[in-house]
Order: C-alpha cells, then structure tokens, then sequence
C-alpha cells in the first residue's frame, strides 16, 4: 500500500465442506464494500470434504486481476492451514489461526498430502523446531509475521451467549470469526463483514443474525486483546452496482444473453457448475422491449444432462440441425469422447459450440487443478480435414464476450467452434461491471425461417457458406458421408473435390471475415523490444507482473493470443520480428503455444516460463522469469509457487 | 389414404444385396408413412451407419445420417428442439446394441417420442459378417472365424426394462404386419422400440427365412386375450411379469407382435414443459434468440444472486 493505492492480498485455508466457499463469498463481498476490485482463485483437492481448500484473494483500488504470493494476510480456520501456508504471509503481514489448535501434531491429520508434511517437518527441524500447530507458530513469528491466535472455541460460547442460541446452533459461524479477527487487525471496519453477511445470506434470514453477533463479539475482542487496524482507504467503487462472479458465472451468463436455446452436458470438473448456473436461469425475463416486440413473455434455455459426451455433442448436434443456438460444455476427457463427432458436425456444416474447460491432464490427472493442455487437441480435434474455430478467454469479462462471439462464429460459418477456458477462471471469483450484451450484435448468418421450392443444403457458394434452413423448414439429407449439393451420400471423386473444397472456401471466408484485429490484444509498452506472448487467464498475473517490471525501469510488451483458428498471423509476426527478446508463458509442459506459433508464422518463441504444478500463475513468477531470461538467457524457466 | 407410398420412394440406387431383408422394412415404411400421411418436411429419418443406416437415401422425406451408433443423441436433439417433427430412427444391432448400447438405454428413461426401428439381422452386414450383438452362443455364420462365444442380448428385455413405452417385434418378410406395427409405433406418444427380424442372406446364412419361419409366431393369434396396454404406473412391472412368463417360457419361439404399450407416463417433451413452462409453444428450434441482433436479456436485472451493490 503505497498512498491511497490499496493492494492486498489474503489467504483463507480451511477443510473442504466445511463452509470454506461461503467465507470466500462473504470475504469479496466485504472487499467490494469497502470499495475495492477484487479477484480471487480458489484451489481444491478432487474431494468432497475434509481436505485442504483455500480462496486467495486480492483486493485493489483499482484493477485485481491475479493473485499474489506470500499475502498481506492469512486467516487458518484448521491445523492443515497453518502448515500447508507456513511460507505464504510476507514480512509484517498477518496470519490470523485458531489458537485452540495450537498443540496439534502434523503427523496428526489425516487428509494432508504426505510430501507435504515431510517438507514442512524438514523446515521446522531445521530450526530445531518440533511438530505442532505452537511450533508452526514460532517458525512463521521468526519471519517477522505477526501471527494472531483467536480462541475461536470461547468466542462461539460468547457469540451463542449474545445471542441466545445454543453452542451447537451457533457452531457454523466459526469461520465468520476468523474471517472477522482479520479484518478487524487490517483495518477494515465491522459495517462492511456486516453488509456482505446480509448480501450474501440474502433469503436465509436465520443465518444472519449468529454471523453479525459473532462479527461483534469478534471486533470486540481484537480491541480488547490487541488492536483494531487503522481504517484503510476506501476504494473508488463505493457505491456502485456491480456483480462477483466466477468463470463458470459468467460463461453461462454470455450464452444465455448471446441466444442459446439449448445446452447439453455431461457432468465433469470443471464444466458443470456452468451448466448448473444455466440450469437454474432456464427460465427468464425478457427485456420489455423484447417482451412487446416479440410477444415473448419468458426465454427459456433447455438444459439436457446426458448420458455421456458422446451424447451430449450428438444431441447438440441434432438440436442445431432443427434449428436451436446450440452449446456443449465439458473438460478434456469429455471432449476426447466428443471427437468423432467434431468430425460429424464439419462436415454436416453445423453451427456448434464446444466450451472446454481445460484442467490438468493427461488422462483424469487433477481433476480440480488448472493447466492449458487442450490447445493441440482443440485444434487437431476430429478426423479426416477439420476446419474449425478455436478462441481462448483471457479473463473473466472476455469469457462473457467470448461466448456470445462463439455462437455468433459457430452460426455465421456453420461449423463447430471450440471456445477455450480453464479451471483457473472457472473457479475464481471476480467482481465486475454488469456486462453488456449489446454491445456484440447476435448474428445467425445464413439462417432461413421459411424456403420455397426444392431446396438444396449444402449449395456451392462463393463464400463457402450455404443458406441453411432447419430441419422441418424444409425437406432435406444431411449425412456424415461425402455428399452433393443436396445432402445425397457420393464417392464421385469430381463431386468429392468440389465438396471438399467448398470446405476450404469456408476457412478462407473465416480468415477473411474476424479481422486480425479481433485476434489478439496488445498490452504493456508498445515500444518495447521485450515481448511477452500468451493465452488464457495467464493475462492478469502478466498484466501485473509488467506492471511490476515497469517499476523496475523493464518495458515489457505483452501478446494475448485471443484466437488460434484463425491465427493472428500477420500481428504476431511483426511483432516478434520487431523483438529482441521474445519469451512465451504458458501452464503446459510441451509448450503448445510455441508449437503452433511456428507451425503458423514459422517463427520459434525462444524463451519460455512454463507452469505444470496445475495451480495459477502467480505476478511474482513472471515477473522473476522475465527477470531470469534477462540476466541469463535460460531457456526454460518452470514456475511452481503455490499451495 | 392422403398420399400414394410411391411418393416417398427416391431416384437413389437401393443398394441392398438381392434377398436382403431391409427391402421388406423399406416397403413397410413407405406404406406406413403413406398411411399416416406423414408430411415429407416435418419428418426426419435418422440413421447410424450400416446396411440397414442406407435406408435416409431412399425415402422421400428428411434424412440424417449419423455414425455408427449415435442415431438417438441426434434424434433426441431433432425432437427435442423442435418437438412438432417426426422422428424416426433406423439402426442395425451392432449400431444399436453394441457401440450405441448407453443411447439405447437412456433414450428408455426419458420416453422421448421417437420410434427406433431396429434392423436385426445378428450380423455386422457392412463390415462383411462378423458377430452381432444378437447372435445366439456357439453359432457360426459364414464369415465367422471361431464359433461366437460371446452371449447374445435381448432387446426386448433390455427396453423393457429400460423404460420404453411401446415395445414390439415384427418380422420383415411380413411386410404388410410389419406396416400395421410401424404405424402404431409411430403414433404412440413415447419412445418405441420395433425389433425387426432381418434375414440378412449374404452373412447369416443360419438365421435364414426358414430357420426363422419355423421359430416365430404372433401373440395375437397364440394368445388373443392378451392385452399389452398399461394404463397406471403401477401395472408395469406386472405387466413385465406376464410377458416373461408367457412369452420366455419356450426358448425356442420367438413371440412377433406388440409386446407392450404403456399410456401411463409422461413423454419427455410434456416433463420438460413442467419444468419449463412455455418449452413446447417456443422450443429451442424455434424460438427467437435476439431482437433485430439485440440480446433479449439485460444480465444486470436477470443474473440477480451475483449483484452487490458496493
Ligand atoms: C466408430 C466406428 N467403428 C466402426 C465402424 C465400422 N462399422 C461400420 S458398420 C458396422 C457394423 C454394422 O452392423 P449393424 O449395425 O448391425 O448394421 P448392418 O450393417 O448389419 O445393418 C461397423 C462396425 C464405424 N463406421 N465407426
Ligand atoms: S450384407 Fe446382409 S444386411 Fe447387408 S445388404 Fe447384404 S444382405 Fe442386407
Ligand atoms: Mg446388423
């Protein structure tokens, strides 16, 4: 914190289940209360309950857009906390536990990750420190952390006490302490954790008042025991409108303003909560406009959970030959299932978007974890030749953009469109300015409503593309097999070329058609003979990273691939050509982007910051491998911060 | 009889080998769809891939030709977008017992309103003879290697029990019974299963018309009192009860005619209008997705659990 600028970070930690989502939820909510943007990822084990969760966030007074490590601030609501973050709160910061874990034997918990433990036992026997909860302590007080231990036991018998209720009735309010205790220490006041319960409890009317009285009975007892932080700066979003979502949110939201009719899916980290989150809007208002216009007194999306992916994309696929804006969404062993009818809907010609949400592979891998592994399969997906659209969200407002882009893609050039997304984004929590769709005009390109006389599906154009009326406007053959104009089944090799290349007139009307322009983004210091290229949600830790570097006097220029299908051919060229250094970043291990960029533009990214643990990437490991690439030309800089 | 059946018939070369027993399920078609008048537009045949997954090229109505096994998700996804169709699906055993097996029996529980007409000729036809999923233990058709050791599947029982609200069996030499069924099928709101017995004489040179024609008989004839309609949810399993002891008592016989014909449950379409009211007057196929290019929805007054008023 430098002035007014307000920039912290913290770290929530605590066992799965056990209300460690709506502490994350209650804590960006008081953040944006105080006026702040906030942003924020959540890591999580493939489990159910009881293993180790947290929520890093970040809060700014102007633009959160990754997260940092170590934090301003952590609050350990169990044992397994205090050790998996005893490097994680920098000098000064605080580190808020429970002190009633305090004699807590490592060796103890049973759902922590057994290398784990042999790696913090090593850090504390170093210091001739022993294996508890106290000795974890000691280890983070001698980094100069100010480690505060609330006796959240006793204060849940004071919130039941102020509140009339039972113990055993206020006992889910434990986390709201914790949570309480820190804000109370770093200055934000009480009104704000007191507003962001009533938000977020909104409807559960029972919940609010333990958590409020718990809020009081916690302030009062950091100021009596220690001290209450100096107020902080509020930020300049006070006051204002706004939303916190997540990825999954906000794909979700894009399809349905964007006109989707009908999704399938079948389940899969992380795809599903945006299924779920459409699910549950399967029914909305219209605008008034709409309302009187079209006589449309609700929009309703259909929301199909199917018997596998194979399914899921087959049923798609049917649905936008009758006509629906269609979506399927699923993870990477999905769409190794949807394969073979990628290939189907090429060459049936049929306007369909694949969202994936890409997580860390191969095979089921981690299936809660982050990684960009589906680039090659996106883009070889389906046999035979496949011509296909395949665009990569960088952050949360272009995956709502994106989305509604995607089916405008999929309709305009009647072919499947692979919309890239990840864990990272899917799972982070965001706050942000109603998103407005109108500002992306909803196109169905060569849709027909009515037809008269015989009518042909597949007509040669100039463009590549034909008018395409649903099944049901008209009678018509679609089929898998090398067809005619009319959808009749031919092994004519004359006919096959024509068909054939009527395809390649297609990807040459897609180059045409989305501008260089809408390809890839530029940030940082045009100028500059440093460059950095990526893709996906790698753009907030760059963007602060540079930020970082451009304190240090390095002027960095950042490429953000935004499509690979088409390529941003021309841009990224001259870009790399204008250059000196030049270094890819990306959470893969046999560098994708780098792959596909020479096969494009036959130009090789020298350098690379890789990352392959399956968490975020972090501001700070850009930033010290750009420092790294610069001093010492490495090669390869593997990044691997992160719990 | 609004329509002539020829109408349906196309200028496509039939491509069938001489004998075949699709030719008799074409026939079948044409007449049943002739019957029913079924417009040409608003029907959609959908196939897998196969001998028998030809059949789109040759009727005069829409066509969709799939891949092998995957009829019904692109049939489910025709008629759930635009529920006014109708949709039929043609599929071969291997397509549909063996690769398409999962579709099969989800398609069951949700009693989408299609008809599968199942070409069973217990023999991959298209890949030149090899074993079928409905071809009996230790037979050895003509292209075999070994004889099968791989247990047939029942697909009367595995509609049955998968939730199918019409099952029946018919034969495809009896080409005018064959009709008679289809049409009932086709008119029955709910998923329906037509098994059709296909000699297939270029493969199958064991299940032959005379090897079937000693096996098969029609229940209607053997046992008139019998009545395959259920009316409460509750008949159902009695009624599953009758059918096995009737009917699977001779493992020699093979019982034609329709099975079961079950008025008691819900399409899917009529489930999906309950929780979306409004889906059957504007589906998905049809309903407006924008106003002149302008989204229909303001996400600020929509999406209202994500607001926070800072
Ligand atoms: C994914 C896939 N695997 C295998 C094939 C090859 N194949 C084509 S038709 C067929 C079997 C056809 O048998 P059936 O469904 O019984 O139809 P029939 O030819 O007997 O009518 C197979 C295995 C294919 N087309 N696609
Ligand atoms: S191989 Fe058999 S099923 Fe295929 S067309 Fe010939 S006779 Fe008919
Ligand atoms: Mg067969």
């Amino acid at each position: 914190m430098n002035g007014n600028r307000v920039d912290l970070g913290l770290i929530i930690g605590g066992p799965q289940g056990g209300g460690i989502e709506s502490a994350g939820q209650i804590t960006v909510r008081t953040l944006m209360s105080k006026g702040y943007d906030v942003y924020g990822t959540r890591e999580y084990h493939s489990n159910i309950t009881g293993a180790h969760s947290y929520f890093n966030l970040r809060a700014r007074s102007d633009i959160a857009r990754s997260v940092k490590l170590p934090v301003d601030f952590l609050i350990a609501l169990d044992a397994e906390s205090v050790f998996t973050h005893i490097n994680d709160v920098k000098k000064k910061g605080f580190f808020v536990y429970d002190s009633g874990t305090s004699s807590t034997k490592i060796d103890k918990i049973a759902p922590m990750p057994k290398p784990l433990k042999v790696r913090v036992k090593e850090k504390l026997s170093k210091l001739g420190l022993g294996d508890t909860v106290a000795d974890a302590v000691r280890y983070i007080e001698n980094k100069d952390v100010k480690v505060v231990g609330v006796p959240i036991r006793e204060l849940l018998k004071e919130t039941a006490k102020r509140s009339g209720l039972s113990v055993v009735s206020v006992a889910r309010v434990a986390n709201t302490i914790g949570l309480a205790a820190a804000f109370a220490l770093i200055g934000i006041e009480r009104e704000h954790i007191e507003k962001a319960i009533t938000l977020y409890f909104a409807g559960k009317e029972k919940a609010i008042k333990p958590n409020i009285v718990a809020v009081e009975t916690t302030y009062d007892y950091i100021k009596d025991n220690f001290k209450l932080g100096n107020p902080l700066p509020n930020g300049p979003y006070q006051g204002k409108l706004r939303m916190v979502i997540n990825g999954n949110d906000v794909v979700a939201m894009g399809k349905i303003a964007g006109g989707l009719t009908l999704q399938t899916y079948y389940p899969i980290t992380p795809a599903a909560d945006e299924a779920l989150y459409l699910e549950s809007y399967r029914t909305v208002e219209p605008t008034d406009e709409a309302k009187e216009k079209l006589g449309l007194d609700k929009v309703g999306t259909l929301v199909i959970q199917t018997e596998d992916e194979i399914s899921a994309i087959g049923m798609a696929i049917g649905a936008a030959l009758a006509g629906a804006r269609v979506a399927t969404t699923t993870s990477g062993p999905g769409f190794s299932l949807m394969n073979e009818m990628v290939s189907m809907a090429v060459i049936m010609e049929v306007p369909l978007v694949v969202t994936i949400w890409q997580r860390a592979g191969p095979s089921t891998g981690m299936a809660t974890r982050n990684g960009q592994q589906d680039l090659l399969i996106s883009l070889f997906s389906g046999h035979g030749d496949t011509p296909k659209i395949v665009l990569s969200s960088g952050d949360h407002v272009e995956a709502f953009y994106d989305s509604i882009r995607a089916l405008n893609w999929a309709e305009k050039f009647q072919t499947p469109v692979i919309h890239l997304v990840d864990k990272m984004l899917s799972g982070s929590l965001k706050s942000i300015d109603p998103p407005d769709p109108t500002k992306i005009k909803i196109e169905r390109g060569k849709f027909l409503r009515e037809v008269d006389g015989k009518y042909n599906r597949f007509t040669i154009t100039e463009d590549g593309i034909s008018p395409r009326a649903p099944l049901g406007v008209a009678k018509q053959m679609i089929s898998s097999l090398v067809h005619n104009e009319y959808g009749m089944v031919t092994e004519d090799p004359l006919l096959r070329n024509q068909m054939t290349e009527k395809m390649l007139k297609k990807i040459e009307s897609i180059e045409k058609e989305i501008s260089e322009s809408e390809r890839y983004s530029v940030y940082g210091d045009p100028d500059s003979d440093i460059l950095l290229i990526s893709w996906g949600t790698n753009k907030g830790p760059i963007l602060d990273a540079i930020e970082k570097l451009a304190g240090d006097g390095i002027k960095v220029k950042f490429f953000q691939i935004r499509t690979f299908k088409p390529f941003p051919a021309k841009a990224l060229t001259e870009a790399m050509d204008s250059s000196k250094v030049i270094i890819g970043v990306e959470s893969n291990i046999l560098e994708q982007m780098r792959m596909i960029t020479r096969m494009n533009i036959l130009r090789d990214i020298p350098h690379m910051i890789v990352k392959y643990t399956g968490r975020t990437m972090y501001e700070q490991e850009i930033y010290f491998g750009v420092k790294e690439i610069l001093e010492k030309g490495s090669r390869k800089v593997v990044v691997s911060d992160g719990a | 009889m609004v329509r002539n059946w020829i109408e349906y018939r196309t200028d496509a070369w039939v491509q069938w080998c001489p004998g075949c027993g699709n030719y008799g399920i074409l026939t079948a078609i044409y007449k049943a769809f002739a019957e029913l008048d079924l417009d040409p537009k608003e029907t959609v045949v959908v196939s897998g891939i196969g001998c028998s997954s030809r059949i789109p090229y040759y009727i005069n109505v829409s066509g969709v030709h799939t891949l092998h096994g995957r009829p019904i998700p692109v049939a489910t996804g025709i008629k759930l977008a635009n529920p006014r169709l109708n949709v039929v699906v043609h599929s071969g055993d291997g397509d549909l017992l063996g690769i398409g097996m999962a579709h099969f029996v989800a398609l069951g529980r949700r009693n989408v309103d299609l008809t599968v007409i199942l070409h069973d000729n217990a023999v991959y036809g298209l890949t030149k003879g090899q074993a079928g999923p409905t071809l009996p233990a230790w037979l050895r058709t003509k292209a075999l290697r070994a004889p099968n050791y791989q247990d047939a599947v029942e697909p009367v029982l595995i509609a049955l029990a998968s939730g199918y609200t019409f099952i029946a069996r018919s034969y495809a030499y009896h080409a005018e019974k064959l009709k008679e069924i289809i049409k009932e099928a086709i008119e029955h709101k709910g998923s329906s299963l037509v098994q059709v017995l296909q000699p297939c004489p270029t493969y199958n040179n064991i299940m032959t018309p005379k090897w079937y024609e000693e096996r098969i008989y029609y229940i209607n004839e053997k046992y008139p009192e019998y009545d395959p309609i259920v009316k409460v949810p509750g008949e159902r399993d009695k009624k599953i009860a009758e059918i096995l002891d009737k009917f699977y008592k001779d493992s020699d016989k093979i019982p034609l005619g329709i099975l079961l014909k079950d008025i008691s449950k819900d399409t899917f379409e009529d489930r999906i209008e309950k929780i979306i009211p409004g889906y059957l007057k504007n589906p998905p196929g049809l309903r407006y997705t924008d106003l002149d290019g302008k989204s229909l929805i303001r996400p600020k007054d929509v999406f209202k659990d994500r607001i926070v008023k800072a």
